[in-house]
């Protein structure tokens, strides 16, 4: 049963000889490091000066954490970092836990005991996506402003949470649909009440699909610019409005900047280091039905 | 007949009916039961998609300019008409076709050939993955300054740097070649979730199947031709729908890397240059949204029931 | 312990025009292992599912012990079912997937441990009760499904082709252990299977189901010596009835050169029919080689040991029919050998419809 063995380790497609394995290693480790060589060569940048940032490229240097400190402790721009910080966290965090409450029972509903019409649904989330942001701010800023949510958390976390629910009622719905059907039965003939089933047989099967999906929404709504920076220029600022901010008419920024990109990349990156072999398995599980 | 089996016959039609009407009500209650729990999902993304949406439509239909003090008149479907004659519309239009289409062909190939090349042991293997993950983490405004200032920048780009030391000349390439600089940070960042993708779809393999293959004789690129890649389907489909979704709707980026320039400007940023970005004629600006929504649809619709298998029930 | 009864029951699917069961008439009674047989589409899951609640009923009802539960939900009918696939929750170890049903009753923690526990040592699971599915046997996973329906001591047990995906040493074993424990427990057992032998050796009747109409039901044995129909005939036993066509010449019916000796009230049976079509069914043990007889050639040898299956090839109105003949096991004869061989057991015979005749 798919549940309990682990599938047997497919052989690789490449590779089937020692020679052209250990180059495909190296290969692999090159390709891995140029990839990321635009975000190491962030981070230096935001540990030199500015004078050596705005020169040509510059592998060594002498390495100062006084970018660091002053994106932190001042407020050049229109926030504070720790304050556009906790808006960002109160921001992602609400809004992700509404979008797995809110995406858990439909998932239920499109995936175990389906409706009948429950692509026409599906594909109703998914067309809510297709309405350019930028054509409807003018509207959703007129209502923000009569609704008084202006420079707000709560607008953002309600809009957040529009922009991912698509996204997660997909993906949680091939979760759920990867259950086996007769596990529920035999639930129900155990006597389990709906909920039940849901708590202690559904959620611990899906759950590193649940982790994926929290995790994808927590990115796309952390890294959120447009309707952050349209709705909340001021005291709801998010994390990428103030990154924007960092950038000053008045002199050379480029090390400032970078330093504040790398502090505010650092939740979501670490994030996504740790849920990455999570995500993975919960893609593998069932993203596909 | 007797009276008494007349009366038995009538018992049991009458039998036949209640059970037929208990089971209809019963059928009608499941159907309920079935609805109920996406009803919060459901009415939540109704509300708040859909009342900015009616908004957009009306405006649409108005002539709303925020620099005219008259207010707003009802001019029907004027500034639909007006799409035809506009060319920067028709311009925006093909930039986004060629934006979307080459950002996510190119990230599906890349990261599909990233997945292949890290669907297999070798020392260090979650490192390198955990390292070519990271670009779909940035912020897009990070990524797109990153990319601006200190690779295509002809004054400190690594890029140029490098180009130089081969002795040629330095490119600025942001405003050189503005859709394909944008192009490139978007296939940098969007690879890496192709990449998972295709990652979750190579580990779902059935290794007797590739045994079998590998004994019938076949190279490794016909496996990967005729048995992988069909199989891979559905997850390159998802890949697909998923990154052109978002990938319609970049804006950021173009914002930061080539300050919007003409040649890399696509729908949104185009209508949010009619809009908000100076522009001010909100009326025509929301009945280009409608028009992009509407074809949008009508693709989808296309791609997801004709050509696709993703929406197919297995239950 | 319970009474079951099938009326009139109809499983039809939405959209279809065939329904899976058809107007099924069944009375199990208490105590009883009744095994629901058939090939695969006969309607037999479908209507074990019906009993369970997990199939609407279209048509009819479905009493349990003279309720009538056919509108009622799986949880309110007091069975208890074993899945082909087992169905154990992933999550929880065995003694957790044992105790599961009695937790959602609300049984006490300690009377849950200990039903747990004595049905643990019936099936010898006491030392894996702290263990995860994925760290069992497929064997252990099957008692492990048989202890949590067992723990509910429900009215009826439901079981959905239970041993299917066991090996198959295992489920000879396992088959003997549960027809035992059944007799032990004493509650009405329901059992579905596609293989007849199962059928033949656990029930105490046995129901035959094709394409969802009962074609008979009764004790094994009178299914072995008096099927009602040719599929019956032909399904029960192994290996297979031989079954021949046979058109009736001169008032008697002959395979190839045989002549097939009817009892007087069969013999009146086919002379009376105006159809001249009729198949003629005899078991591989009721026929043996003679001196004279039909003659043929011998094609496979089945060698088991305490048995050979020589199958003979003839020909039989012009047609190449294969006979199979049960030998004893020391028999030598060979492939290619020519045989000629006689009935020497009772012979079924079966109208233009399929319907026995006599008896």
């Amino acid at each position: 049963m798919a549940l309990f063995t682990r599938a047997p380790k497919a052989e690789p497609i490449l590779g089937q000889n020692r020679m052209v394995a250990a180059l495909l290693g190296v290969a692999t480790w090159i390709i891995g490091l140029t990839f990321f060589f635009p975000l190491f060569w962030l981070v230096l940048n935001g540990f030199k000066s500015e004078l050596d940032a705005n020169s040509s490229p510059k592998l060594f240097f002498e390495p100062t954490f006084d970018r660091f400190t002053e994106v932190t402790e001042e407020t050049t721009g229109l926030l504070s970092f720790s304050e556009a910080f906790g808006n960002s966290f109160w921001t992602v965090v609400p809004s992700t836990l509404l979008v797995m409450l809110l995406a858990v029972p439909a998932a239920y509903a499109l995936a175990i005991r389906p409706m009948r019409k429950w692509r026409d649904v599906l594909f109703f989330f998914i067309s809510t996506k297709f309405l350019p942001i930028v054509g409807a701010v003018m509207p959703l800023w007129i209502i923000a402003r009569d609704f008084d949510l202006l420079n707000t958390r709560t607008i953002l976390i309600v809009l957040y949470t529009a922009m991912n629910l698509p996204l997660a009622v997909w993906m949680l719905r091939s979760f759920f649909a990867e259950v086996p059907k007769e596990l529920i039965e035999a639930a129900q003939i155990d006597g389990t009440s709906l909920m039940g089933q849901i708590r202690q047989v559904i959620l611990p099967i899906v759950a590193p699909g649940l982790a994926a999906t929290a995790l994808l929404c927590v990115i796309f709504a952390w890294n959120e610019f447009f309707l952050a920076v349209q709705l909340n220029p001021v005291e709801g600022s998010t994390m990428p409005v103030w990154v924007a901010s960092q950038e000053s008419g008045r002199g050379n920024f480029l090390a400032k900047l970078s330093a504040a990109s790398v502090l505010a990349t650092l939740p979501v990156v670490l994030a996504g280091w740790v849920a990455q072999k999570r995500m993975i398995r919960g893609l593998a599980m069932g993203a596909i039905k | 007949m007797s009276n008494a089996v007349v009366e038995r016959e009538r018992e049991l039609r009458a039998d036949e009916v209640r059970r037929a009407g208990e089971v209809k009500r019963l059928e009608r209650r499941d159907g309920w039961k079935r609805r109920l729990p996406i009803l919060p999902a459901l009415l939540f993304t109704i509300v708040v998609t859909q009342i900015p949406f009616l908004f957009t439509l009306f405006y649409s239909l108005t002539d709303w300019r925020i620099d005219k003090p008259e207010p707003r008149e009802f001019v029907g479907f004027e500034n639909y008409g007006d799409l035809p004659g506009d060319k920067f519309f028709r311009d925006a239009a093909w930039v986004s076709v060629q934006m979307t289409v080459m950002a996510v062909l190119f990230s599906l190939i890349v990261g599909t050939l990233l997945a292949i090349l890290l669907d297999r042991k070798f020392f260090g293997q979650g490192f390198v993955r955990t390292l070519l993950i990271t670009p779909f983490l940035v912020m897009p405004v990070v990524a797109g300054f990153m990319w601006k200032s200190q690779m295509f920048s002809a004054t400190f780009g690594v890029l140029n740097w490098i180009i130089e030391l081969f002795g040629f000349e330095a490119v600025e390439f942001a405003t050189k070649y503005p859709l394909a600089s944008v192009v490139v940070v978007l296939v940098w960042q969007w690879s890496p979730f192709m990449m998972l993708i295709v990652l979750a779809g190579l580990q779902g393999q059935d290794s007797s199947v590739l045994e079998a293959a590998r004994v019938d004789g076949a190279t490794s690129f016909g496996i990967f031709r005729q048995i992988t890649f069909p199989q891979l389907r559905p997850f390159l489909e998802l890949g697909t729908l998923l990154g052109a979704i978002y990938l319609i709707q970049v804006y950021d980026h173009i914002d930061v890397v080539v300050g919007g320039q003409p040649a890399a400007k696509n729908l949104p940023f185009y209508i949010a240059q009619r809009s908000i970005g100076g522009g001010n004629v909100f009326g025509l600006a929301s009945a280009y949204s409608i028009v992009v929504v509407i074809a949008s649809i009508i693709l989808a619709n296309i791609g997801l029931r004709v050509l696709s298998n993703l929406l197919e029930d297995d239950s | 312990m319970a009474e079951v009864r099938y009326e009139a029951a109809s499983r039809i699917y939405p959209g279809s025009d065939e329904a899976a069961v058809k107007a099924l008439d069944l009375e199990i009674t208490d105590g009883e292992l009744l095994v629901l047989v058939g090939p695969s589409g006969s309607g037999k899951s479908t209507a074990l599912r019906m009993l369970a609640g997990l199939e609407t009923v279209n048509e009819g009802s479905i009493y349990i012990n003279d309720v009538d539960v056919t509108l009622k939900p799986p949880q309110d009918r007091d069975i208890a079912m074993v899945f082909q696939n087992y169905a154990l929750y992933p999550s929880m170890t065995v003694g957790e997937n044992m105790g599961f049903a009695l937790k959602q009753a609300k049984v006490p923690k300690d009377e849950r441990r200990k039903q747990v526990e004595e049905a643990a040592r019936i099936l010898d699971l006491t030392p894996y009760l702290d263990r995860k599915p994925k760290n069992l046997s497929g064997g252990q996973r099957q008692r492990v499904a048989m202890g949590r329906a067992i723990v509910r001591s429900p009215q009826v047990f439901l079981m959905d082709e239970p041993l299917s995906n066991l090996d198959a040493k295992l489920r000879v074993q396992t088959r003997t252990e549960l027809a035992d424990l059944q007799a032990r427990l004493g509650t009405t057992m329901v059992y579905v299977t596609h293989d007849q032998v199962e059928a033949m050796t656990m029930g105490h009747r046995v129901a035959v189901l094709q394409d969802g109409i009962l074609q008979q039901v009764d004790k094994p044995r009178t299914l072995y010596n008096a099927p009602k129909n040719r599929f019956v005939a032909g399904f029960i036993g192994s290996p297979a009835m031989n079954i021949v066509d046979v058109e009736r010449t001169d008032g008697a019916l002959r395979i190839g050169s045989l002549d097939v000796p009817l009892a007087p009230d069969v013999a009146a049976a086919v002379a009376a029919q105006s159809a001249k079509d009729f198949s003629v069914g005899v078991r591989p043990e009721h026929l043996s080689f003679t001196s004279d007889g039909l003659a043929g050639e011998v094609v496979v040898v089945e060698a088991l040991g305490s048995e050979s299956f020589i199958h003979v090839r003839t020909l039989h109105q012009s047609v190449e029919e294969l006979i199979v003949v049960r030998e004893d096991g020391q028999s030598t004869i060979d492939r290619g050998d020519q045989v000629t061989m006689t009935i020497t057991g009772p012979v079924h015979v079966f109208d233009n419809d399929g319907e026995r005749l006599g008896d």
